[in-house]
């Protein structure tokens, strides 16, 4: 393992792994796909491209492997417009989301294949395969064809496929999609892993945001062919550029409402929600969306002290999530917020029980109004097809 | 009360009836006729005698050019087919946009939609030295061309006849590699021609082969192209065994042939495919790895 990750960092010059795009657009007969889109890669960082399907993703993803060719714009890899330069010729190689492994070559001839193209000779070939797929823990399985693995073992190939022939860069689409749960945080964390010790940038495609939280450096979360938000997983999480950012990565309760008069809260029906610091760029009066996270929501039977933000409501529905209690709790006919505690310390409530709802000021996020889905209460992230 | 259930082969049987009583049955019988002969001038066989007698007859000069030039009329027309129908099949398949392949696929079937010896007497026409072919060229200055009643004539009308056999399983064969696969192979480095070579060519092969079989085989006993466009000079054995069924009433004589042809159309293919599973042999081995055994892991 050491032998392969040593010979992978061949740094001959700073930019090698860096990727970037400038002003690239892909259009369709019907709809622009990628949108002028910006975006540095740097070199040797885990950055994933997130978002819901048909936001463009998968399409700028096959730009850069070169499948796809760019309307507008130009793609960089390594510091050298990629323009015109046929996929086989780029220093960069692809998982692809069904493995496409060839079901006539033995697992060994899949991995040997990108070597033999470059025709590398036969005892550092062998060499090569055999440290790639010990790498990936499947040299055991050299001589199986593809159909006699299981998901989780092609998916190993798949990677040890691509990652022998050292690219600047590994381009993943959607790779763990096909496996199931378990499998598929054990092969987060082996990427990440694996990545760190390459040091080989890798390009992550998924509509998964634990996946992207749980793997990236950086991640840029898509919408219409446009980057939403690129930023590391923190502050994705905590300080979502939109409303749109903030419902997809994480669960939000979102509450619709004018800028109070004094301009220091959001006024709803049910309640003022006041941020902890000020409204910048929303005048008094203006439509905006305030949104607080479900872990940022205190329950109690009496009404608590001290908390600016108070609503009172029904328990309707309280549900396990092993570690975690989430209750959902009736504001009123059209508002419902869901409430996530810690199962230790989470407060003994039933269903129909009068509850106060309580956050403080600093879970607060505002956004301008005429966003995301024109909901109040809890909004589920966008429905995603994988 | 117990259902009934019918055993999983049930849905089989009509088949497997037919195949025995219009299939296997008649074949048994054609094998039977060709130990016999023909007693006299007005019985067309008889079998109380049983001998190898029509066999040595079938091995006579006379057959066995005919056996060679058919057999040489269906390896060409064969490869002819394999080398136009290709092209067409991968380009459907492969690079010619989705929404056109219903369209394509159609295409490629109306041939079919007429009756196999109107299409070919249509070639008559085309091919005949009066005909419009002839006096297109003679307009600009060609000499006539009179190739009718020869073999290239039935070889024209050969290709024309079987290429959609071949086209069709060629396109599903390449269609059913994928692009996904194709795309795989470029991205490891491979250019189109390499990727052709070892990802579509030996992913499409099963497809191949049955498209030169499904070529192949019928042409050993087609006799109506033969018939109508090479005349006298296109005899194949097809038109042979006809005639010893029709015109000499001589079923024993036919029978051995007909046999004689199964056996040398099967042992053909045998060849045939043993020569290309030989001469890609070293293709393939170059491109084997083989790792040596993990070293031991030692606890």
């Amino acid at each position: 393992m050491t032998r392969f990750a040593d010979a992978a960092v061949t740094t001959d010059s700073p930019e090698v792994g860096a990727v970037a795009l400038r002003g690239v657009t892909k259009r369709y007969a019907e709809h622009t796909a990628v949108d002028s889109l910006d975006l540095d890669i740097r070199p040797g960082e885990f950055i994933s491209l997130l978002g819901p399907s048909g936001c463009g993703k998968t399409t700028t993803l096959r730009m850069i492997a070169g499948f796809e060719h760019p309307d507008e714009g130009d793609i960089l890899i390594s510091g050298r417009s990629v323009l015109g330069t046929p996929p086989y010729r780029r220093d960069v190689n692809t998982v692809f989301q069904a493995y496409a492994l060839f079901p006539h070559m033995t697992v060994a001839e899949n991995v040997a294949y990108g070597l033999q193209q470059k025709r590398v000779p036969k005892p550092e070939l062998r060499e090569r395969v055999a440290a790639a797929l010990d790498m990936v823990r499947m040299r055991g399985f050299a001589d199986r064809k593809p159909t006699q693995l299981s998901g989780g073992q092609q998916q190993r190939v798949a990677l040890a496929r691509a990652l022998v022939n050292r690219p600047a860069v590994l381009l993943l689409d959607e790779p763990l999609g096909a496996l199931d749960r378990q499998l598929r945080e054990e092969m987060q964390l082996e990427l990440k892993l694996l990545q760190s010790q390459l040091g080989i940038t890798f390009v992550f495609v998924t509509h998964d945001q634990d996946e992207a939280l749980s793997t990236s450096d950086r991640i840029a979360v898509m919408r219409d062919g446009r980057i939403e938000q690129l930023a590391d997983a923190d502050t994705i999480y905590a300080k979502p550029a939109s409303a749109y950012v903030a419902a997809f990565v994480g669960q939000q309760n979102f509450f619709d409402g004018v800028v109070s008069p004094d301009g220091s809260g959001v006024d709803t029906e049910r309640a003022l929600l006041r941020p902890a610091t000020p409204l910048a760029g929303l005048a008094a009066g203006e439509a905006a969306r305030a949104a607080v996270r479900p872990e940022f929501i205190e329950l109690s039977v009496d009404r608590p002290e001290g908390n600016v933000n108070v609503a009172a409501g029904d328990v309707i529905g309280v549900s396990h999530l092993g570690e975690m209690l989430q209750f959902l709790v009736q504001l009123d006919e059209r508002t419902a917020v869901l409430s996530r505690r810690p199962a230790p310390d989470a407060p003994s409530l039933a269903v129909g029980d009068r509850v106060w709802a309580s956050w403080r000021a600093d879970a607060v996020q505002v956004f301008p109004a005429g966003d995301a889905a024109a909901r109040s209460g809890y909004v589920p992230p966008p429905t995603v097809q994988p | 009360m117990r259902k009934a259930r019918l055993p999983g082969f049930a849905l089989a049987i009509p088949a497997w009836v037919w195949l025995a009583t219009f299939f296997i049955a008649p074949v048994a019988v054609v094998f039977y006729y060709s130990f016999g002969y023909k007693p006299g001038l007005f019985g067309t066989h008889a079998t109380d005698r049983l001998s190898l007698d029509r066999y040595v007859e079938v091995l006579t000069p006379t057959f066995f050019e005919t056996f060679v030039a058919t057999m040489w009329i269906a390896l060409a027309g064969t490869a002819l087919c394999l080398v136009i129908g290709g092209p067409v099949a991968y380009w459907m398949a492969v690079k010619a946009p989705p929404s056109w392949r219903g369209l394509l696929l159609a295409l490629v079937l109306v041939p079919f939609w007429t009756n196999f010896l109107v299409r070919t007497i249509g070639w008559q026409v085309i091919l005949a030295p009066e005909g419009w072919m002839s006096q297109a060229a003679q307009a600009i200055g060609l000499p006539a061309f009179d190739i009718l009643y020869t073999r290239t004539a039935v070889l024209l009308g050969v290709v024309y006849n079987y290429l959609p056999l071949m086209i069709l399983p060629l396109f599903v064969a390449f269609d059913r590699v994928g692009e996904p696969l194709r795309e795989a192979s470029r991205d490891l480095g491979a250019n189109r021609l390499r990727t052709f070579w070892r990802v579509t060519l030996p992913l499409a092969q099963p497809g191949i082969v049955v498209g030169m079989l499904l070529v192949y085989i019928p042409l050993m006993g087609d006799y109506i192209t033969a018939t109508v466009l090479g005349g006298a000079k296109g005899n194949m054995v097809g038109q042979m065994v006809a005639a010893q069924f029709q015109t000499a009433q001589n079923w024993a004589l036919g029978s051995a042939m007909a046999v004689t042809l199964v056996i040398v159309i099967v042992l053909s293919a045998a060849v045939v495919g043993g020569l290309c599973w030989l001469g890609t042999w070293p293709l393939r081995r170059a491109n084997r790895v083989v790792l040596d055994a993990p070293e031991e892991v030692t606890a």
